[in-house]
């Protein structure tokens, strides 16, 4: 479902992504775990086609991004770190009209059922979203990428700033979508949400993807003293 | 994508308030021009109908003496003053000379403040250099009048700006454009329906409040209909031009603080300064001779004349031996000399007018040339000649008077040389003034330069979002 192949991005002299190669497939989450600057907003952002690659390839569902933007984008849903709707819009409404502009029409019961299943509360249906909490946000973008049958997930930081029951009823979701074979990549720095849902784990430093493991492969006490160690590498050299 | 844009773009400005807000203060705006310019206009139509009034009930005084004396019969009236005189009717019983306010003249005071617009050419006087009043509040020279032009030339556009200089540069600080980019559309497309959009309801909005401040005073849409499209058509070109400068902001800056500013810089530059600069130097290049010393050196001139009347007198009836007496010159009166004298003064004064009039044409015609240099002088000089207040409606006001003037001198000189007086069936012959507006150019060529503007816009806007899709830099 998402592949790159040897997916660059240099700003002049400076390397925000060095040779990445990656695959998630069907019902895979591989979460991205690194400093700020790591390369994983970089990653996300070249399979969004938000931005250009020097070099190498992405692919959504086997379509370039950069070829078919348009045809790669109804397979994905992309949840950045804060979900920004329309505030003076009703969550039912920044609903149809995300689905709507991108040629997707539902019934008012349909979104409703959506946005239920996104795990909003009922009573927040109709309510304009300028009163809406961030984990509420982010349960409207779950609900989009219901709605659209997203066979992409695109996690941007997602759970950042979510107090401790957002946080866990969105791996909820999340684990629930991995149900539904949607392919999830999500940058975190959260070590201990990463290894609870994801499938895969990735550690990136300065552009470079220094490790990928399989979340049963590693347990947490160790995840988290290769992180460690794989952040201060760089200092002790210093 | 456009159904739901239009949908959910219309919720969103009518739950901001936006679009309530908008209506209101156009309206109040609008309608407060119109008052202005409509205030001005009937004060004009008001002294028009005054002073008409008074030359019809003089007239019918002057008949009914007129007939007594033709009857035979005595009246309290001074010999000196008779209407059988001739020349008391040319000087004392002179007809009104106006530029009639137009259906529209309420939308631009133009020229109007500036000259008269009605006067009483007498067979004495200086009609055909027309005072004009110098004197004006200081307050509204700097800023001009408060009418419709001025709404939709100074104001409107900083509505627009207002309205929607963080059309684009919003939704990236908001963050809302990521979400937007995410989906499988054209993000230009998007952003230019939206300017659509925006587009749209300002502008129905500006026309519903013009339509309404038409019907409030007053205005004929039947007999003016093409006055009317023509306004409109200006309008809704002038609009579209300020949103595709508004659009090409967003593209190129796309931070909103430096939007508002780099707009409001644009409002400066082409509704202030270019129409200043284009201005200063159409007095640069052609000065006009200062009016003051003009008015002295007729003065000069025509005292100089005065003191040779009775030669000016001789060679007069040289020319014109018809007018000749048998008694040779002693008999003849002041009025003589003085019409006998008027040509001759005319021929003289003509140079000194015509430099002042030459010069105020040349300028005019820097004006013209230069219009296309800023969309607000294109719309001013459209508004101006759409409302006839122009300088080129006043100059041809002003030509035509003189003309009017001489024709009415023209028209008592026989009766005068020949001795004759004037009887009520000459009453029906005189001459009277009809103002003739010059022919106006359409708009039309004006709104195709002001669309071909947008245009030009839209297409360099287009051109830079491209690059900036290419570079990565318009939605990170």
């Amino acid at each position: 479902m998402i592949k790159t192949s040897n997916l660059t991005k240099k700003y002049g002299d400076f390397t925000a992504l060095e040779n990445l190669n990656i695959e998630i497939k069907e019902g895979e989450i591989l979460c991205l775990l690194g400093a700020n600057g790591a390369g994983k907003s970089t990653t996300i952002n070249l399979l969004l086609n938000f931005i250009a690659p020097t070099s190498g390839s992405a692919y959504i569902n086997g379509l370039d991004v950069t070829k078919h933007p348009k045809k790669t984008k109804p397979y994905l849903t992309y949840i950045p770190e804060n979900l920004m709707l329309y505030p003076t819009l009703t969550a039912i409404e920044n609903l149809d009209y995300f689905l709507g502009i991108g040629g997707k029409s539902f019934s008012k019961t349909e979104l409703r059922s959506f946005l239920g299943q996104a795990g909003l509360q009922e009573e927040a249906f109709e309510k304009r979203v300028q009163y809406f909490s961030k984990g509420m946000r982010q349960k409207v973008g779950i609900a989009l990428a219901i709605a659209k049958e997203a066979k992409v997930l695109l996690l941007d930081e997602p759970t950042s700033g979510l107090d401790p029951k957002s946080s866990n009823e969105f791996g909820e979701l999340l684990k629930n979508m991995k149900l539904a074979n949607v392919a999830m990549l999500m940058a975190t720095h959260d070590i201990f949400r990463a290894k609870e849902i994801g499938t895969h784990i990735g550690i990136m430093k300065e552009g470079v993807l220094k490790h990928h493991f399989l979340n049963d492969d590693i347990t947490l006490q160790d995840l988290e003293k290769v992180y460690l160690e794989t952040m201060t590498v760089n200092e002790e050299a210093l | 994508m456009f159904t739901y844009n239009f949908k959910y773009e219309l919720k969103s400005l009518l739950r901001s308030k936006w679009l309530l807000l908008l209506s209101l203060t156009l309206l109040i705006v609008v309608l407060f021009a119109g008052y202005n310019g409509k205030e001005k206009v009937e004060k004009r139509v008001s002294g028009l109908e005054r002073v008409t009034s008074e030359v019809k009930e003089k007239d019918n005084a002057m008949l009914k003496i007129l007939d007594s004396f033709e009857k035979g019969i005595k009246t309290n009236q001074n010999p000196r003053t008779l209407p059988s005189a001739p020349m008391n009717v040319a000087y004392g019983y002179p007809r009104v000379a106006a530029i009639p306010a137009k259906a529209l003249t309420f939308i631009a005071t133009g020229q109007s403040d500036l000259f008269t617009h009605f006067v009483k050419p007498s067979v004495y006087g200086d009609s055909f250099s027309m005072d004009y009043t110098e004197l004006a509040n200081p307050v509204q020279l700097l800023f001009g009048t408060f009418d419709l032009a001025f709404v939709i030339i100074y104001i409107l556009p900083l509505i627009i700006i207002a309205f929607s200089y963080n059309i684009f540069s919003e939704e990236k600080e908001y963050g809302s454009l990521k979400l937007l980019a995410s989906q499988p559309i054209s993000i230009y497309q998007w952003l230019l329906q939206k300017t659509a959009l925006r587009f749209f309801w300002l502008t129905l909005i500006t026309l519903v409040v013009i339509v309404i401040t038409l019907l409030f005073f007053g205005f004929e849409f039947g007999s003016n209909f093409s006055s009317f499209i023509q306004l409109i058509s200006l309008v809704v070109a002038y609009i579209l031009f300020w949103f595709a400068v508004v659009l090409l902001v967003n593209i190129l800056v796309n931070n909103s603080a430096k939007n508002a500013v780099s707009l409001l810089a644009i409002w400066v530059f082409v509704i202030l300064i270019i129409p200043a600069v284009v201005g200063q130097m159409a007095n640069v290049f052609y000065p006009i001779p200062s009016r003051t010393k003009m008015i002295s050196e007729v003065r000069e001139l025509k005292e100089e004349l005065s003191k040779k009347q009775d030669k000016i007198l001789d060679n007069f009836l040289r020319d014109h031996p018809e007018y000749a007496t048998k008694n040779g010159t002693k008999n003849y009166s002041f009025w003589h000399k003085y019409t006998a004298s008027q040509d001759l003064i005319e021929e003289e004064l003509k140079p000194l007018i015509d430099s002042y009039e030459t010069q105020l044409q040349k300028q005019q015609e820097w004006v013209k040339l230069w219009q296309y240099s800023s969309p607000a002088i294109i719309m001013q000089q459209s508004f101006n000649n759409l409302a006839h207040t122009s300088t080129a409606h006043y100059q041809e006001y002003r030509s035509q008077v003189a003309v009017f003037s001489k024709e009415w001198r023209n028209f008592f000189k026989p009766l005068l040389y020949s001795n004759k007086d004037f009887t009520t069936s000459m009453y029906k012959e005189l001459p009277s003034f009809k103002y003739e507006a010059p022919k106006s150019n359409s708009v039309i060529l004006k709104v195709v330069i002001l669309l071909v503007f947008s245009l030009i816009f839209l297409s360099i806007g287009r051109q830079i979002f491209n690059k900036k899709i290419g570079k990565g830099s318009v939605i990170v």
